[in-house]
């Protein structure tokens, strides 16, 4: 007469866990509708922040090229003519914040002005007009990479000889406010999301568990260990989370792919390139793990609390 | 084996289901529980598979105190107790072999095992040709039949019934009741609860009496094992 105590090593542990892990699948696939029902609150749920988060990529990525693109305009006092402008620019150039710099006359510059108007022969007439060229000679200046904008515009303002320093950066600035406002909601969102995940797991293995009630009391009567019911279960949580976050991600994917058309017109209509990117590798990672560990999560909560009601 | 001292059980709400209840059941005896229904039977097996925890007294079972046992030592006393219900507790959608197979499935018993020994237990309890099937499509006294090899595959060494007979025809019940004496034989302690008088009497085995909660009588065994007892198999 040999009892039952609990066979001991790895291989029963491996056995029980095989259990576990077939009898979990199996949860999910006895009802069907329901596990598909609760999967797509899961991916609608998850795709939320995600979408946003790529949105918000998206635009941080353009964003930052702009800024790249962007110079800054000097003007220069009236009094000043071409060869003390072009003695300050090879002067100028020498500075570390700067990466080009590139005189614009003032014909030149009355040039571009009517040319961007699209007067056509208008600007003729327009520039013929004038008495004399009302424009100052102007240093476009690009700076470079990682200079800080604001400080460079305060260093040339002091110099002798400069009239003004034009950055159009002021939306620029706004928009990058703006990102950040955004990118703090997208972690707020996230955040809340997470224990939404958590939650809708917790409520659909609470009525699993309701359903299973006789089965995890019979277990338990024939000396089923709470770690061993509780791992069907813990299991079937983690699905619903790793399934749930790839079917966000594929939402997603989905999503950009049908914005990529619209997308192109919109581009093409600034004569720019933008494509959309897809959620990095990082991204999708986080998320699908991340829900994963919410289910599992909230499944623990249930199951515990109601594995405290059968052992006394 | 078993040994309650004093023991009382009081359940929320003002219930008295025992009080002070004193008895010993030895290693290898085979005894009924008997009493109206509501007298404490129930209650009593309970208190020996953990499924309460006593409110005053001792449970022992093998010398150990059960009522102190921590929570996470409760599964592994189980497992060396058998316990048969008037309701089968079979899952009922899951087969027979499955349903039997549980036990070990939970100890982590390989597959090859698992199989043998299931099949071992089906063939004693005579329904080796149902192991493919459903407990809902098998009868009464087949079900009874199916959550007694489930009691047994562990081999645990006591093994406790809580109105086996109480839904089979008489014949059923005699049939039933014959299992256990069997499991006896080969050296399991079996503790019946049974209101079935009759069969009880017939049978001449120790029989311990509960009213409204208290052991009235303790009657001892009028069975005298003969080698002719033995040698029946």
């Amino acid at each position: 007469m040999e009892a039952l105590p609990g066979a001991a090593g790895l291989r029963a542990w491996a056995r029980r866990h095989a259990y576990s892990f077939l009898s979990s699948l199996g949860a999910l696939t006895r009802q069907p509708i329901a596990s598909s029902m609760t999967l797509i609150v899961l991916a609608v749920a998850l795709t939320l922040p995600t979408a946003l988060h790529v949105a918000l990529d998206n635009v941080r990525a353009i964003s930052q090229s702009w800024e790249r693109l962007d110079t800054l305009s000097v003007f220069l006092t009236a009094d000043i003519d071409e060869n003390e402008a072009r003695r300050m620019g090879s002067r100028l150039t020498l500075w570390e914040e700067i990466a080009a710099i590139d005189p614009i006359s003032p014909e030149q510059g009355l040039a571009d002005v009517t040319g961007q108007l699209n007067l056509g022969n208008v600007s003729e007439e327009l520039a013929s007009a004038l008495p004399e060229n009302p424009l100052p000679w102007v240093l476009e200046i690009t700076p470079e990479d990682d200079t800080v904008l604001t400080a460079l515009v305060d260093r040339l303002e002091r110099e002798a000889g400069v009239s003004s320093v034009v950055v159009d950066l002021k939306w620029l600035e706004r928009l990058d406010a703006m990102v950040a406002v955004v990118g703090q909601l997208v972690l707020l969102l996230a955040a809340l999301f997470a224990v939404g995940v958590a939650f809708i797991v917790a409520n659909t293995i609470r009525m699993d568990i309701q359903n299973r009630r006789e089965e995890i009391e019979v277990m338990s009567l024939v000396g089923a260990t709470p770690p061993f019911i509780r791992r069907p279960f813990l299991y079937t949580g983690l699905w619903y989370g790793l399934i749930g976050g790839t079917l966000a991600w594929l939402i997603v994917w989905f999503g950009l792919i049908a914005l990529e058309g619209p997308m192109g017109e919109l581009s093409g209509s600034y004569n720019a390139d933008f494509t959309l990117s897809p959620p990095s590798m990082e991204i999708a990672a986080l998320l699908i793990a991340g829900s994963g560990l919410f289910g599992v999560l909230g499944s623990w909560l249930v199951v515990n609390q109601h594995l405290r009601r059968i052992n006394p | 084996m078993i040994r309650f001292e004093h023991v009382a059980k009081r359940y929320p709400g003002g219930i008295q289901a025992l009080s002070d209840v004193n008895f010993d059941l030895h290693k290898g005896e085979l005894a009924f529980l008997t009493g109206h229904s509501g007298a404490g039977k129930s209650t009593l097996l309970r208190l020996i598979a953990l499924l309460e925890r006593p409110s005053r007294g001792q449970v022992l079972f093998d010398g150990r105190n059960v009522g102190k046992l921590a929570r996470r030592h409760i599964p592994y006393l189980r497992r060396r107790i058998g316990v048969i219900f008037q309701d089968h507790r079979l899952l009922s959608d899951k087969k027979v072999f499955d349903n039997v197979a549980l036990p070990l499935m939970i100890a982590g018993v390989s597959y090859s095992e698992i199989r043998r020994r299931v099949r071992a237990a089906l063939d004693k309890v005579g329904l080796l040709d149902k192991e493919n099937m459903y407990p809902p499509m098998l009868s009464g006294g087949q079900q009874q039949r199916v959550g007694i090899a489930r009691a047994i595959i562990g081999k645990p060494p006591l093994l406790l019934a809580d109105e086996p007979t109480g839904n089979l025809d008489p014949e059923m019940s005699a049939d039933l009741m014959n299992y256990f004496l069997q499991l006896n034989e080969v050296g399991v302690t079996v503790l019946i609860a049974s209101h079935d008088l009759e069969l009880i009497r017939q049978l001449g085995r120790r029989v311990l009496v509960l009213k409204n909660g208290a052991m009235i009588d303790d009657l001892p065994s009028r069975h005298q094992p003969t080698v002719s007892d033995h040698g029946q198999s």
